[in-house]
């Protein structure tokens, strides 16, 4: 198998988009750390599956907008593995993906900015800096950070959300440029409308219905879509690929 | 976990026999007790339902009883209401379908019966609605009323979820008592349908009961027909004989037998803008409910001459049909399903080594198929749950010949056609026997108030009382004003 051997820690993996991913690289043989900040039952089942599936899993909390949580989640996965070799910042402050109560920008205060620049940008710069040393050490690794098609098309414009998720591609770019001399890979994974999630439940068929108009493959991304091109990134596949962002939404967007 | 099906007012639960139904769908067991009620059981509701009918449903007025209904309806469509909840959960469980499908499918069809489409479904049938409450002058002169039943029987079939509330609102607005017999298949829906009207006017509430027995129970079935003064019964041609041979001679039987329904596209909506659109909502009234409807297609009829071939037309359906399939997964189908499935592809794919062609696209253990066909063929069903065959046609105006022998199973004609071949086509289809055309994508969701195979829903309920103009006129001259 692709990742037997390999520790990949996934943020926010206890549900949605983070616990397909978990449960993929879990097929391929890995052992998942999942975090999770508030459902343990869900970040339990999603252990199990991964054990089902012919992989390992632990599931650890940490709220991954505080400095403190992530050091000390880094620590456990070091102390119980010694070593990270695949880190997929998956998690982001809650959002929903409501068009029809969206706010418009004149509604929006700077604390709405700032809450999705901690919860993507801040918690990806956060848990960089403390898997770093780790990952330093062997002169490998491969950060996978989840970016947004949003960015790119923003077909229904969330705001923060998406300068956020602007901010984390650049922010990778930069990190891909400082790591790379290291042996250290970073790269964004870009996913549209992922349908069904907690964040996206509320967006109406209307909306689907107009994205699969437009999308040349003619549907909406589930979680499983996703999974293939984040553990590409993740693999030997991809080792002369950094600062890239590969698009997963069925052709929307092309780039 | 247990839930309880059925809803007998007046009959205590500890009173009456209950078994158990078990539905075992990808490992989620779930167990649904339903009630089986003796002959004298049976006999004791009828009568307490046709007192209750008597004395407080027929009194009331057409637009007290619409006025419950959309408050029972509205409570359905209230995602945050429990019996919605319950309905979101446990259906998908029941009955196998993808819980995003039902979701959708419930809001769709539940707001078809709000109060401003039941009034028009009550306008439909009856130019003056005011006909149910009073005696209103007639067109050709006296008066009448329409009186519906004081017991309507209805025996229900098939695991659509929902589809028992068309004939009991039905029998509600006429003002009929009700005594449903629920399907195995799915007895939840119609039964908390009954309990809402109950908990929003209790006195309604007794005029409705939600039974069970086991399909082919002939002596409860029996039980049943010998109180009713008028029933309605789903499901195959079988069953409906011996339904209709038990009713007694002098209760009318109304029966709705299993049906045939295709679609049609011009080469007017094959361009390379609109095929694919047009694609999709074929795929999508396949997939709706596994074709398991009276107005799910079997057979589309493709025009040759488009930009876009019938050939390549299918194609678009088949990669529809496998986005669906990522959207709204296909139930899992059970041994008999399964082997139907594969004698129509296996009959598909003879068909395919000597027709020039001809072919079955799809993998065999997938969970679709689309056959595709350049020879004059028939109408055939397919073997339903997400099998569709592709006709390839020189000119639409060619198909009505060809479907006109099956003309008593024909019903809903879904059609993508600019608007002078829609009216010419609908004329012809009219005349040999198809009762219903729609838009695709439409097929398996009937406006409110449709004619269900081209029958009167709530007029076919009623008997007329008509006071002749002749008494009026012999009246007059016995009052006291005559000169």
């Amino acid at each position: 198998m692709k990742f037997d051997g390999k520790i990949v820690l996934v943020t926010g993996s206890s549900r949605g988009i983070g616990a397909a991913i978990a449960k993929a690289f879990a097929g391929e043989g890995a052992t998942i750390i999942v975090n999770y900040v508030q459902n343990a039952n869900a970040a339990e089942e999603v252990v199990s599956a991964c054990k089902t599936a012919g992989g390992d899993a632990m599931a650890i909390q940490a709220d991954v907008t505080s400095g403190e949580q992530i050091k000390a989640l880094v620590d456990q996965t070091l102390m119980d593995f010694a070593k990270i070799d695949v880190v997929v910042n998956n998690a982001f402050k809650p959002y929903t993906f409501d068009p029809d109560n969206r706010k418009q920008f004149w509604d929006l205060e700077w604390q709405d900015y700032q809450d999705q620049l901690d919860g993507a940008l801040f918690s990806t710069y956060t848990m960089c800096q403390a898997v770093l040393p780790a990952l330093k050490k062997r002169t490998q690794g491969s950060i996978i950070n989840m970016a947004s098609d949003l960015v790119a098309r923003p077909t229904i414009p969330y705001h923060d959300y998406t300068t956020a998720k602007s901010a984390l591609i650049g922010f990778s770019r930069n990190l891909a440029m400082e790591l790379g001399p290291l042996g250290i890979r970073v790269n964004c994974v870009a996913p549209g409308l992922v349908y069904p999630t907690d964040a996206s439940r509320k967006t109406k068929e209307r909306v689907k219905e107009m994205i699969i108009a437009q999308t040349p493959m003619r549907r909406i991304a589930s979680p499983e879509d996703i999974t293939g091109p984040v553990m590409f990134l993740a693999s030997d596949w991809s080792r002369f690929m950094t600062g890239q962002t590969l698009y997963v939404d069925g052709g929307l967007v092309m780039k | 976990m247990v839930l309880k099906a059925g809803y007998l007012p007046g009959i205590d639960d500890d009173a009456v026999e209950w078994q158990t139904l078990t539905y075992d769908r990808d490992g989620h067991a779930i167990e649904v007790s339903v009630p089986l009620l003796s002959n004298e059981q049976m006999q004791d509701l009828s009568e307490r339902i046709k007192e209750a009918s008597r004395q407080h449903l027929k009194s009331m007025t057409v637009s007290d009883i619409t006025a419950t209904i959309d408050a029972a309806i509205a409570r359905l469509l209230d995602r945050n209401d429990t019996y919605r909840q319950q309905a979101e959960e446990y259906l998908p469980l029941i009955t196998g379908y993808d819980a995003e499908m039902i979701r959708l499918g419930l809001t769709g069809y539940l707001k078809t019966f709000r109060q401003s489409e039941l009034r028009r479904f009550i306008a439909e049938d009856f130019g003056n609605p005011k006909i149910l409450d009073e005696f209103q002058p007639l067109p050709k002169g006296g008066y009448g009323k329409a009186y519906g039943p004081d017991l309507l029987a209805h025996i229900w079939a098939g695991n659509v979820p929902g589809i028992p509330l068309w004939s009991l609102i039905s029998g509600l607005l006429v003002k009929a008592g009700n005594i449903g017999k629920v399907p195995s298949a799915e007895p939840l829906m119609a039964s908390w349908f009954a309990r809402i009207i109950a908990e929003t006017d209790p006195m309604l509430g007794q005029c409705l009961a939600v039974v069970w027995w086991k399909g082919g129970d002939v002596d409860r079935e029996q039980a049943l027909l010998n109180q009713a003064d008028l029933v309605v019964a789903y499901g195959n041609n079988d069953t409906l004989h011996q339904i209709r041979d038990r009713t007694p001679i002098t209760t009318r039987c109304l029966t709705y037998s299993h049906k045939v329904s295709f679609g049609m596209v011009s080469k007017a909506a094959l361009d390379t803008g609109k095929a694919w659109d047009v694609a999709h909502q074929v795929a999508y009234d396949i997939v709706r409910y596994d074709q398991q409807g009276c107005y799910s297609p079997h057979v589309f009829f493709v025009e040759q001459g488009g930009a876009v071939t019938p050939q390549e037309f299918a194609q678009y359906i088949a990669n529809e049909l496998d986005c669906f399939e990522e959207k709204f997964p296909r139930r899992t189908l059970t041994i008999e399903e399964a082997s139907g499935v594969a004698a129509w592809r296996q009959s598909e794919e003879m068909k395919s080594f000597s027709e020039e062609n001809a072919s079955v696209m799809g993998d065999a253990g997938g969970a679709w198929s689309v056959a595709y066909s350049e020879a004059e063929e028939d109408l055939a069903p397919s073997g339903l749950n997400r099998t569709a065959k592709v006709i390839a046609v020189k000119q639409l105006d060619d198909v009505p010949a060809r479907i006109a022998p099956y003309r008593a199973f024909l019903q809903t004609v879904g059609i993508a056609a600019a608007p002078e071949e829609l009216h010419r086509l609908a004329e012809m289809l009219g005349a040999v026997g198809v009762t219903r055309i729609s838009a695709l994508e439409h097929m398996t969701a009937p406006e409110a108030g449709w004619h269900h195979d081209g029958r009167f829903n709530l007029l076919d309920l009623v008997t007329m009382t008509e006071v002749e103009r002749s008494a009026e006129t012999a009246a007059e001259a016995f009052s006291d004003y005559v000169d």
